[in-house]
Order: structure tokens, then C-alpha cells, then sequence
């Protein structure tokens, strides 16, 4: 277990449109996430899911307030925060190999050791027989997989992902839940997952974060047993998620109270 | 062959009815007082009396006699002076595409790095974009000379132009999440400048190849018309001066052989390089 733990202090951020309007997309957020966590951002789309990621990642400027990693205050990119994006990433010049080897390579590590390191993700992730294959041979589920390969690869211990899967058709998606759950209970590295699908948190989380016009509403930890089929889900404790979580995203059922448990 | 032929039947009869149009062209057409020049001169001609008259440029008492100090006009000696000739435009070329592609490609990229630097070099950028390449001629032949060095720098220079604009597009147009993957992963500036930047924006680096394949050939020749004193335009020139139209058409020939040669060396070497390319995926394929 790696062991830096991520606070988030007073986070604001706003955005200037080009037509001059000003957007707040987080206000005062404030966050710990303990080494080995698992937490689900969840919220609509446009609440700052996003760009609280992005910010960990030091892709995004804060207007206010200060992320520490382990103690340090982050300034830009690092490679201790890997991120797996939505979109594409997988660099389809490169056969998957040297995509998996890429941050060990940004790091200085030999070649030789690289080398075996990647072999070991690429088989974790089910793609023994595809190293040398081109991105462009695979499905988008594989190259799904080349990508969580290569953050795994690197050595990051804090791992980032914004809607990895929300490209995915179902049957895929619910594949590549079940690996990253497998791949994080056998490394413990701490993952940061930005979704708005409620399943998807309630199969993945240990914590589920909502935020709701780039506020912090709501930090529920998820005390389900993994896996987490369906029989687990229909229990009590996950429908009570549920319902609290709708009512956030303003959908719960009029007439009916929400917070039942 | 077989299945190249019947897949290509067509246009092989398009060419052929074209050929054979010029030539019962050429025998229609009225001959022009000087006798040694038809207006459109037949096949016979062009591949008889003016490829042997190409041997009057042959000027080394070696290999081949002289026509110029009494010697006999020879076949050998004309494929001799069309291959001295050759391979001077050829190197020029070939030499003026390598440096203008290196020097526009770093230039930018380098200057691809910041907003700011986008900007200082956006509006002088498009003034030298329209300013017509064969106005510039004469000056570079003032500042180099009529010489080889100066057509490589001319051709470099043109051809440069189009790499640099490409260069540049091409690095705004590339998709951000590629170098903030790289990013996240702990590359550094210079790593991501050589695998990342480089290799993406390499589709579109070989459109401008293939675009300046016939703007380096304009160059050259149109350097070769206007002052330097040796290569294949040269002999243009020198056709032109005795009205020797089957000489001109013999060497146009020979132009368009070389042209057409340099795209099919160039297209297999970007079949080589953008193996990794997915085919037809909203993307234009510079291969198709």
C-alpha cells in the first residue's frame, strides 16, 4: 500500500467564457481521500465532477484554496497522479507494448526492465498475445485495457479516471469494472473515479462523493461486500445509496420519502 | 500484371487514345517554316532526330564525341547529357525538399511551443504565404548567385513555407488528451515533443510532402529557366532558343517521369511510416 493521502483544502475554480460570463465550477471543496481508497465522484454532468479531477492531476489551475499530495502542495502534472481519460488516449502510433512501457520510459527505467513490467500489466489486464499488436487491431474495450495497463505500469500510486468507461457498450463496461476492482484489490493504489452513473459507483466504491453545482452535498461510504452483482445491490444499504443519491441529483420520486434507511 | 491490367484497362486506353491523338495531331498540323521544328512534333520525331540532337549539350571530350567541336551526334552522348542534367536538377531537388522540411518542421515546432510565439508569427507568416514563389527568383539569385546552392535554398525556401504552416496547424489541430496522457504519466517536454507531438502530427507533416513534391519541381525549374546555367530546365532553354520543339517535349517528358517517380518513392515510404494509421476514420488518408 502506497501511502499518500490527498487533501483538498477550500477548492474553488472558476472559468471565463470567451462571451465574459464567469462560471463557477467548484466552490470551497473540501476533501481527504486516505491511501487505498476507492471514491466515486458522482453528480450531473457540468457540476465539477471533471475539473476536481483534473485538478488533482495539476491539468487545471485552482482560483483558490491548495491540493497536498502526501504533505507536498501539487504543481502540475505528475507521475504519481496517472489519469485515464474518456476519451482515446492510447497512442495509436505505438503498438501496445510501448504504450504500456510509456511512463516507465518518461521515469529513465531500462529498457529491459520496462520491458517485463509492461509484459506483467499486459497480461494483468488480459491482452497476452495482443503486445505487438497496433491500437488500431483492437476493439475500444481493449484499447480500454491498454490504457489501464499503462497507468497501472507506470508506478503511479494515485490513479485518476474520468468516465473511463462511458464510451463502453454494457456488456464491456461491466468486463472492465470487474478487472479494475480485481486490479485495485491486488494493489491498493488509490483511485479517484469520476462516473454519473449510479450503478457503476455502487459496483466500484468504498465512498461515494456527490457534488452537485461544484459543491461537496454529500461522502457516503459504501459498506457492500465485492463482487458487487446484482443480488448485492438489491440490498437494503445499496438502496438507500440509491435513494440519497437521487434525491442529490434531484430525482427522487415526489410523495415518497427519500432517505428511507 | 494480369490482375493490374484488368483492373487498370481504362485509364492504360485513356493514356493510349491520348498518345495516339498527339500523334496524328502532329501529322495534321501544319510544319513551321524552319524544318528542323514541327508546331506539334510526333513521336517518331521526339523519340528519333530530337533525342539525338540532345547530344549537342554533352560538352566533356570523354565517353561520347562532341557535336559542339565536330564530333557526331550520338544516342550514348544524348543519354549522357540528359543524365548530367538529370542528376544535377535531381540533386537540387532532392536536396532543397530535405532541407526545407527539416528547417519548417523544428522551426515549427519550436515555435509551436507557446501562444505567444503562435501569435508573433501568425501575420507575417500569411504575407510570406501569398507572396508568389517565382517573384522571388530573381532576388535570391542577386543574394546567392546563379548557382546550385542558390536553387537548393530557392526550392528550400518554397517548399519550407508549406512545412513550417503545416508544422504549425497541425500541432494546434492534434488532440490536447494525447499530451496530457503523456503528461500524467511523468513525460518530459523533450519526450513528448519526439513520441507524442512528432509521431501525431506526422498524417498531416505527409500531405505537405506530397504537396511539395510538385511545388520543388515548379522551383527547380523555374530556378533552372531564370538564371542557374546547368540542369533540366536549362535544356528547356536551350530547346527554346533554336525552336527545337521535339527537344522540349522530350524533356517535359523526362520531367514528368521524375516527378511521378519521386511520389511513388515518397507514397511507399509513408506506407512504411504511417503503418500504425486506422484506414478511412474521418481522417484524410494522405495514402488513398
Amino acid at each position: 500500500m502506497s501511502g499518500l493521502p490527498i487533501r483538498i483544502e477550500h477548492v474553488s475554480c472558476s472559468f471565463t467564457h470567451a462571451s465574459g460570463t464567469v462560471v463557477d465550477a467548484l466552490t470551497d471543496v473540501s476533501l481527504d481521500i486516505a491511501p487505498g481508497e476507492f471514491v466515486c465522484l458522482l453528480g450531473r454532468s457540468g457540476h465539477g465532477k471533471s475539473t476536481l479531477l483534473r485538478s488533482l492531476a495539476g491539468l487545471n489551475p485552482l482560483t483558490s484554496g491548495r491540493i497536498t499530495v502526501g504533505g507536498a502542495a501539487i504543481e502540475g502534472p505528475s507521475a504519481e497522479r496517472g489519469m485515464v481519460f474518456q476519451e482515446d488516449t492510447v497512442f495509436p502510433w505505438m503498438r501496445v507494448q510501448e504504450n504500456v512501457e510509456f511512463g516507465q520510459r518518461a521515469q529513465g527505467q531500462p529498457p529491459v526492465k520496462r520491458a517485463l513490467s509492461a509484459r506483467h500489466w499486459i497480461s494483468a489486464v488480459g491482452l497476452d498475445g495482443f503486445a505487438h499488436s497496433w491500437p488500431k487491431e483492437l476493439s475500444g474495450g481493449m484499447r480500454k485495457r491498454v490504457a489501464i495497463a499503462t497507468v497501472f505500469a507506470s508506478g503511479a500510486p494515485i490513479l485518476l479516471m474520468d468516465e473511463p468507461f462511458g464510451s463502453l457498450d454494457y456488456v464491456t463496461r461491466m468486463d472492465l469494472q470487474n478487472l479494475l476492482i480485481d486490479l485495485w484489490t491486488r494493489t491498493r493504489r488509490t483511485i479517484v473515479f469520476v462516473t454519473h452513473d449510479i450503478e457503476e459507483a455502487l459496483v466500484l466504491a468504498q465512498r461515494i462523493v456527490v457534488l452537485d453545482r461544484g459543491r461537496v452535498v454529500d461522502d457516503l461510504p459504501v459498506r457492500l461486500a465485492q463482487p458487487r452483482d446484482e443480488e448485492v445491490r438489491a440490498q437494503p444499504e445499496a438502496l438507500a445509496i440509491t435513494k440519497t443519491v437521487l434525491r442529490h441529483l434531484g430525482l427522487a420520486r415526489p410523495g415518497r420519502p427519500a432517505a428511507a434507511a | 500484371m494480369g490482375a493490374w491490367l484488368r483492373n487498370n484497362w481504362i485509364s492504360i486506353t485513356t493514356v493510349f487514345v491520348l498518345a495516339l491523338a498527339w500523334e496524328i495531331g502532329g501529322h495534321l498540323a501544319p510544319t513551321s517554316p524552319l524544318r528542323e521544328a514541327p508546331i506539334v512534333p510526333p513521336w517518331e520525331y521526339v523519340f528519333g532526330p530530337a533525342l539525338i540532337g540532345m547530344s549537342d549539350y554533352w560538352k566533356i571530350q570523354l565517353f561520347a564525341p562532341v557535336p559542339e567541336l565536330g564530333g557526331a551526334r550520338t544516342y550514348f552522348g544524348a543519354l549522357l547529357a540528359m543524365g548530367y542534367h538529370s542528376a544535377l536538377t535531381l540533386f537540387r531537388v532532392s536536396a532543397g525538399l530535405a532541407l526545407g522540411a527539416l528547417i519548417g518542421v523544428g522551426l515549427g515546432l519550436v515555435i509551436s511551443v507557446s501562444e505567444v510565439t503562435r501569435r508573433m508569427v501568425a501575420t507575417p507568416l500569411h504575407i510570406i504565404r501569398m507572396c508568389p514563389l517565382l517573384a522571388m527568383i530573381p532576388l535570391f539569385q542577386f543574394w546567392l548567385g546563379a548557382t546550385n546552392w542558390s536553387a537548393i535554398c530557392y526550392v528550400a525556401y518554397g517548399v519550407g513555407v508549406v512545412y513550417f504552416v503545416g508544422t504549425l496547424n497541425a500541432v494546434a489541430n492534434m488532440p490536447r488528451h494525447y499530451i496530457e496522457t503523456a503528461q500524467t504519466l511523468g513525460a518530459s517536454q523533450l519526450l513528448i515533443y519526439w513520441r507524442v507531438i512528432l509521431p501525431a502530427i506526422m498524417p498531416e507533416l505527409f500531405s505537405s510532402v506530397f504537396l511539395t513534391l510538385g511545388l520543388a519541381w515548379s522551383a527547380v525549374i523555374g530556378a533552372e529557366y531564370v538564371g542557374v546555367e546547368s540542369g533540366i530546365g536549362r535544356m528547356i532553354i536551350w530547346a527554346e532558343f533554336f525552336s527545337h520543339t521535339g527537344r522540349m517535349v522530350l524533356v517535359t517528358i523526362f520531367i514528368m517521369l521524375y516527378s511521378t517517380l519521386s511520389w511513388v518513392v515518397m507514397r511507399s515510404i509513408a506506407m512504411r511510416i504511417l503503418a500504425w494509421m486506422p484506414k478511412a476514420h474521418g481522417q484524410i488518408n494522405p495514402l488513398s
